[in-house]
């Protein structure tokens, strides 16, 4: 009996508060995340082992990746892209544990994921431009596209939920399907593909995350106007 | 389609503090550590210019200083050259000097020993005379010889001054008339009168023989010697043949 995807269930009750149980598997790996973060760097050294090795790779290939799509420097956006991948990575790996729904599998989640990408783009916009000049470059290339370009911010971060909670949810639903139906071996091939399409979703989504956080920030022909304006006046 | 807003909060609430965890116990110590590596890579790197430029400046001083060297070596090799040069130069004329000094002193010694040979053939020559002379003598009468001889002996007393012969006859001691051959008792008494005749009657002889007179007599007084024999005739002549040879006048 296959529960809807949408639904949520209840795990426990915090108070008035309900605590799902994408909640108590997202708070599991964000202690995994954080203790495994905390073992390995709290004996940072200048020769490292194979552990610190790894941990820098990976931070170094991310440093890299947002330095190649952002083209600016990666150390104010490393947190949050950095998390965004790690976090999803981790989140639809767990599907590999017997008996946890990945949390990415649920609406909740990406939307959760989304809305901090949307909120950061805008946040980022207006650091790096200030609010007028990012309330300008809705009006790029020219004004008529204002609504265009308000309605873009939305369904791309509508897309942006919808991709990943689409491919995680299908795939973790096809695989609890296939072992209702056929046995415990036939879903391996699916679930060794599933552990690909999680880590190309987790790519895809922080590198969005990167190209939109990028649009927001970087200069429009627009700014450049107004600037040569503000400086006549 | 039913979005559980409660599970939507706690899910962004969850996730920035995700972000705020791998944030502090992540990111920003792994950065931490690259940069720090970095850093230290970057020191080493600029250390190792900064070696490599003193070991370059090293290299270069101590290819002056080589060069420094070199040049004093060069120095000190003419030197050594020039100070060989005089020294070799000093040594060449003490040499030349000692050779010239040898060269005098046996010009010198060769001189003596001609001077010495000489004197040698000539007291051998005056020795050879002397043979002969008493060769040819031994060929005449000894007393007719003596008695011709004593007789310008005579003659000699009597060309002297006066005052001479008064003090030869007034002396103390007898005046000395010595013969190359032992005169008779009556040739002594004749020519004691002889000479009395000529010195006076105070006059006192005594008579001697010395065959080294060769021939002839000698009289000897206080402050007067008169010769009339061979040997001071040898010798006269033997004086007269190494005196120098005057200039002739043509």
């Amino acid at each position: 009996m296959m529960d809807s995807p949408l639904s949520t269930h209840l795990a426990f009750t915090l108070g008035p508060v309900p605590i799902s149980t994408t909640v108590l598997t997202t708070w599991g790996i964000m202690a995994a995340l954080a203790a495994a973060a905390w073992a390995v760097t709290r004996r940072l050294t200048m020769r490292p082992g194979t552990a610190q090795a790894c941990l820098e790779l990976v931070v170094e290939t991310i440093q890299g990746q947002i330095h190649d799509t952002m083209h600016t420097a990666s150390t104010l956006f490393l947190p949050l892209i950095g998390t965004l991948f790690l976090f999803i990575l981790a989140a639809n790996w767990s599907s590999m544990v017997p008996g946890i729904e990945p949390p990415t599998a649920k609406i909740e989640t990406d939307a959760a994921l989304a809305l901090i990408v949307f909120l950061s783009v805008v946040g980022f916009g207006i650091q790096a431009r200030g609010l007028g000049g990012y309330l300008r470059s809705f009006a790029y290339p020219n004004l008529f596209l204002v609504p265009m370009n308000l309605l873009e911010q939305f369904t791309r971060t509508f897309a942006l939920v919808v991709r990943l909670f689409g491919n995680v949810m299908s795939g973790v639903f096809i695989i609890a399907i296939l072992l209702s139906l056929v046995g415990l071996l036939v879903p391996v091939p699916l679930m060794a593909l599933e552990l690909l399409t999680g880590a190309v979703q987790a790519y895809i989504f922080a590198v969005l995350a990167m190209v939109f956080i990028s649009g927001a920030i970087e200069e429009k022909p627009s700014d450049a106007a107004q600037q040569q304006e503000d400086t006549a006046s | 389609m039913q979005i559980d807003w409660w599970t939507f909060g706690l899910q962004t609430i969850n996730v920035l503090v995700l972000i705020w965890l791998l944030q502090r116990f992540l990111f920003r110590p792994v950065k931490a550590i690259i940069d720090a590596r970095r850093d230290a890579s970057e020191k080493l790197l600029a250390d190792a210019e900064a070696a490599r430029n003193a070991a370059q400046e090293a290299v270069a001083a101590i290819e002056a200083r080589r060069k420094d060297f070199s040049k004093e070596g060069e120095a000190i090799l003419a030197a050594a050259q020039a100070t060989a040069l005089t020294e070799r130069a000093n040594m060449l004329e003490q040499a030349r000097q000692e050779a010239a000094r040898i060269e005098t002193e046996a010009h010198k010694i060769l001189a003596r020993e001609r001077e010495t040979q000489r004197h040698e053939l000539e007291a051998q020559a005056g020795e050879l005379a002397v043979v002969m002379a008493r060769r040819l003598l031994d060929l005449l009468p000894a007393d007719t010889v003596t008695a011709a001889l004593l007789e310008a002996l005579a003659q000699d007393l009597a060309a002297l001054p006066a005052e001479a012969r008064r003090e030869l006859a007034a002396a103390e001691r007898p005046v000395v008339v010595t013969t190359a051959t032992a005169l008779s008792a009556d040739a002594q008494t004749a020519w004691q009168e002889r000479l009395t005749q000529l010195l006076g009657k105070d006059a006192r002889f005594t008579f001697g023989e010395d065959p080294g007179l060769i021939a002839g007599a000698t009289l000897q007084g206080p402050h007067t010697l008169l010769r009339r024999n061979w040997r001071a005739d040898l010798d006269r002549l033997g004086r007269s043949l190494t005196m120098p040879v005057p200039p002739s006048h043509e």
